[in-house]
């Protein structure tokens, strides 16, 4: 079996495959399709200071080859979350990055100060959710992102990975966050979209705009990763539209150092487990020695 | 593998193989690859030994797509999923109006009970709860094959001690007025858009008065108070 194990700053993890925040519970949701312990590492859904009922439904709608969310962040709350759920995660067998969201830089720093009393490996910093009512985009703005990797990096010392937003200023926002500190960025959340119901002559969402996701934002993500990685230090981490094994190596040959999974496990929910297995027999057949040797290959 | 279009647009599935479900739950369907993304749940319309079968409105391309398909094509069965009904205190009514006849026909195979059945036009699949049934009651908006009306306006809780019912959420709404009203506890099979099927991602979820549920996994069966409850 080929070694896909790779390190992203601090961490080590076991394949570059990652679970999407949002997309695969607290890891026991998907226990009885495979073992959560495969996977390179796990991200929380995203966690607020206080707990979160979420938007009403509908939540989703599809498009071709996308689908567009508007959860709303529901969420347990950041004091539930470590006392009753992070232990568990934590009993998974892989890394466990816990993703948060708060309005201000304070509450980011509050919860990461929460969570260094913890085991929790990596905290994910959610600069990019589009479904919050009135919250408006902070991502995109390289000053806010900044200002928010920092207050959480005076306020723990857990790796931090930056999770932004495909719009707006990109690269400014990922220079942004490596000089304030975080070890990774994260490429990218949703892209804000929309869809009306010709019936109602409405927004289909009570929040209007939701977040695209799926095989339709592939392209315009990998194309984001070149860029990133092409322009910024820290390793970037590949989010959008991997659903094959393929579409991983394109993420890793553009220079991404892992890619997350999200929708991919809806439209197959053996996504994961298959694209870490197709990784390693990818490499196999083409006499490669580690993903360190074509990571960025396409540059 | 076999479709059947019992009435137009609607479709009985019946797949032969070993499965397992109990009344209430769900199987997520697929037939293609990466379009439409998502799978579509349905609930069991009735098991046997050796086959399972689902009761379907065709109401998109997924729904389409499935309509298709002819014996010896591909398809995908993820289940059984959620929560269903319980076992109840009898006598029992299931009520049911158009497709939400499915997880009600299911119930009926193995609880028995009393059935009141409501179709816009021409009914279907009446004759198939007459095996299960004590009485069949059925009401159509047309007045064909039933009496003319809404279900709603056939079906009288008093003398039952537990109601059963899906449907339409205007019908299951004026059911749980009728059921509070008469002090019979109702419970709900209820439909949302879903996207895991397995109470991973949040998309299906509905405000009740326990807070968010998530129809896949906390449901697709609730009680009708949770949903439209004082609180």
């Amino acid at each position: 079996m080929a070694d896909l194990s790779v390190r992203i700053g601090e961490v080590a993890l076991k394949n570059p495959v990652i679970a999407a925040s949002g997309t695969f519970g607290f890891g026991a949701e998907y226990a009885p399709i495979f073992d959560p312990g495969l996977l390179g590492g796990i991200c929380s859904k995203g966690i607020t200071r206080e707990p979160r009922e979420g938007n009403p439904p509908p939540r989703l709608w599809e498009t071709p080859c996308g689908l567009l969310n508007s959860i709303g962040l529901e969420n347990p709350g950041i004091e539930a979350f470590v006392r009753e759920v992070l232990p568990r995660m934590l009993e998974l067998g892989t890394v466990v990055i816990v993703n948060i969201w708060g309005r201000e830089p304070e509450e980011y720093a509050y919860m990461a100060e929460r969570l260094d009393m913890t085991e929790a490996h990596v905290i994910e910093l959610n600069l990019s959710c589009p479904n919050v009512p009135g919250a408006g985009l902070p991502g995109a703005n390289p000053e806010k992102v900044a200002a928010i990797v920092a207050a959480a990096r005076a306020a723990c010392g857990k790796p931090l990975w930056a999770k932004l937003p495909p719009e707006g200023d990109l690269i400014g926002a990922a220079r942004a966050a490596a000089e304030a500190g975080a070890s990774a960025v994260t490429v990218a959340n949703t892209f804000r979209g929309m869809a009306i119901d010709i019936r109602s002559h409405r927004p289909v969402f009570a929040n209007v705009i939701g977040g695209l996701s799926g095989p339709a934002i592939k392209p315009l993500v990998l194309r984001a990763v070149y860029e990133v990685a092409k322009e910024v230090g820290i390793p970037v981490i590949g989010c959008g539209g991997i659903v094959g094994w393929e579409d991983a190596v394109e993420f890793i040959m553009a220079g991404a150092h892992a890619v997350q999974i999200g929708t991919g496990s809806f439209i197959d929910p053996l996504c994961i487990p298959k694209v870490i297995a197709g990784l390693g027999a990818f490499l196999e057949r083409e006499g490669i020695g580690s993903l360190e040797e074509v990571r960025g290959c396409a540059h | 593998m076999a479709n059947r279009e019992i009435a137009p647009g609607i479709f009985l599935l019946g797949v032969r193989g070993k499965f397992a479900a109990s009344p209430g739950q769900f199987y997520m369907l697929r037939a293609w690859e990466l379009d439409p993304p998502l799978f579509r749940p349905m609930s069991v319309f009735a098991l046997e030994e050796e086959a399972i079968s689902f009761l379907y409105e065709v109401r998109g391309r997924g729904t389409g797509i499935l309509s298709r398909l002819s014996p010896g094509e591909e398809l995908l069965l993820l289940g059984p999923l959620g929560r269903g009904w319980d076992p109840p205190a009898r006598p029992l009514a299931l009520v049911a109006g158009g497709t939400g006849i499915a997880p009600i026909h299911f119930a009926a195979q193995i609880y028995g009970g009393d059935a009141f059945l409501g179709f816009r036009g021409k009914p279907y699949l009446v004759e198939s709860f007459a095996d299960w049934c004590r009485a069949v009651h059925v009401a159509s908006e047309t007045g064909e094959g039933g009496t003319k009306g809404l279900v709603t306006e056939i079906f009288r809780p008093e003398g039952y001690r537990t109601c059963f019912a899906c449907g339409p959420e205007g019908m299951l709404r004026e059911l749980y007025r009728l059921c509070s009203e008469a002090g019979v506890p109702l419970f709900v099979s209820v439909e949302e858009r879903m996207a895991c099927g397995l109470g991973a991602c949040l998309g299906c979820a509905i405000l009740t008065s326990r807070g968010p549920r998530r129809v896949c996994a906390d449901g697709p069966v609730f009680p009708a108070e949770e949903l439209w409850g004082d609180g």
